[in-house]
């Protein structure tokens, strides 16, 4: 393994067959979605162990995380990890479907640390909660605020609002 | 030096003009200068006041430039920004105050040397500005501390910000000794922040505000 960005001479299609084999039943729907980003949905169950594999592959190893984005769909919630090969010079997206009502899922912290943050923001907007985070505060907010506010059924409750 | 009307009338005639504008020929021989606690002490509070270096967003990037050579603060002897708040006796509130930075700054205010005053700097200060409906902004930093004047623009030129330092100016040297202001304790002990952000009550007294206490 090297650290040459791109020495890995793939385009997205053929990382997408890779991945497609290489995790078969795991990742669904893997499919390019720009010239150079693959796209795949993960039950949630299967986030850590894929996570860890993912990072672990022998040729193109999907070794950072760039971004945890969770997206309230009203009828589920969303958490979009955006992932990046060094070696491949290639993105990946994974969605991860969580119910509203228990939006748990485990964390990759310990796989990616950078998504210790990423995923303390989820936290703080939008109440998913990663399950095996080593430090599940809030990052933005005040530590007793009362809500998640990116949800869409957020109601603003007067005790946050100490200063009227 | 401004010379008030109420000084004026007990100097002699003519007398006024050539204090404020004295000439050299004042100053060859021993002299007496009659004048006022007061006015010795607000023209030296208004002309050596230290601002404390302390920017929440954009507003604080006009406040800095207004501190460097192009428009250069210190022509009004206003030039000295402090980064810690017990040297400072202005607060310039630069930019949007949110809920988990308003206890902060409440404390950053405590910390100040007395007399001190406030300058709200920007819509986002004065008002919450275009963030006014957004769930973690406090509408107005005058909800927060007490505010002395408001500077509006979003945000505002550094000719702006010096303006309303002159009118900081103008306020500090309206301040007398013989009748101080009253002044009215910013919060009550039952306050439902008070106990978090700045501990016990005995600073105040014990005296108790009813008028700023949250709904």
């Amino acid at each position: 393994m090297s650290l040459q960005v791109g020495n890995v001479r793939i385009d997205a299609d053929e990382l997408a067959a890779r991945l497609g084999r290489a995790f078969a039943g795991e990742l669904m729907d893997v499919a390019v979605q720009e010239p150079d980003t693959v796209v795949a949905r993960l039950a949630r169950e299967k986030v850590k162990d894929v996570a860890r594999r993912l990072h672990d592959l022998d040729e193109t190893p999907i070794d950072s995380l760039t971004l945890i984005s969770s997206v309230d769909y009203v009828t589920h919630l969303e958490c979009v990890y955006h992932l990046y090969s060094y070696a491949a010079n290639l993105y990946v997206e994974l969605h991860v479907e969580l119910p509203r009502g228990r939006p748990v899922v485990a964390t990759v912290s310990d796989v990616w640390p950078s998504a210790d943050w990423h995923e303390r923001e989820a936290w703080d907007m939008m109440g998913i909660v990663f399950e095996g985070h080593p430090d599940p505060r809030r990052i933005l907010l005040k530590d007793d605020w009362i809500g998640h506010p990116l949800r869409k059924d957020y109601v603003d409750d007067v005790r946050n609002h100490p200063y009227v | 030096m401004a010379l008030t009307d109420e000084v004026k009338r007990y100097l002699p005639d003519g007398i006024a003009a050539r204090l404020k504008y004295p000439k050299l020929a004042d100053f060859e021989r021993p002299n007496v200068i009659t004048t006022t606690a007061d006015l010795v002490f607000n023209w030296a509070r208004s002309h050596s006041v230290f601002p404390f270096q302390y920017g929440l967003a954009c507003c604080a990037i006009e406040m800095l430039s207004s501190g460097f050579a192009r428009y250069d603060i210190a022509r009004y002897g206003m030039e000295v920004f402090r980064p810690t708040p017990r040297q400072c006796d202005l607060m310039i509130v630069a930019g949007t105050v949110n809920e988990k930075m308003a206890p902060v700054l409440l404390r950053l205010y405590e910390q100040m040397a007395e007399p001190k005053w406030v300058i709200s700097m920007g819509a986002c200060a004065t008002s919450g500005g275009p963030f006014y409906d957004g769930y973690n902004v406090v509408n107005g930093v005058d909800k927060v501390v007490p505010v002395d004047v408001y500077i509006p623009g979003c945000p505002p030129r550094p000719e702006a910000l010096f303006d309303g330092m002159l009118q900081l100016q103008r306020k500090i040297q309206q301040l007398t000794f013989a009748r101080p202001e009253k002044v009215e304790p910013l919060y009550g002990a039952d306050a439902p922040w008070h106990a978090d952000v700045i501990g016990p009550q005995a600073q105040f007294g014990g005296r108790v505000s009813k008028k700023r206490l949250t709904p």
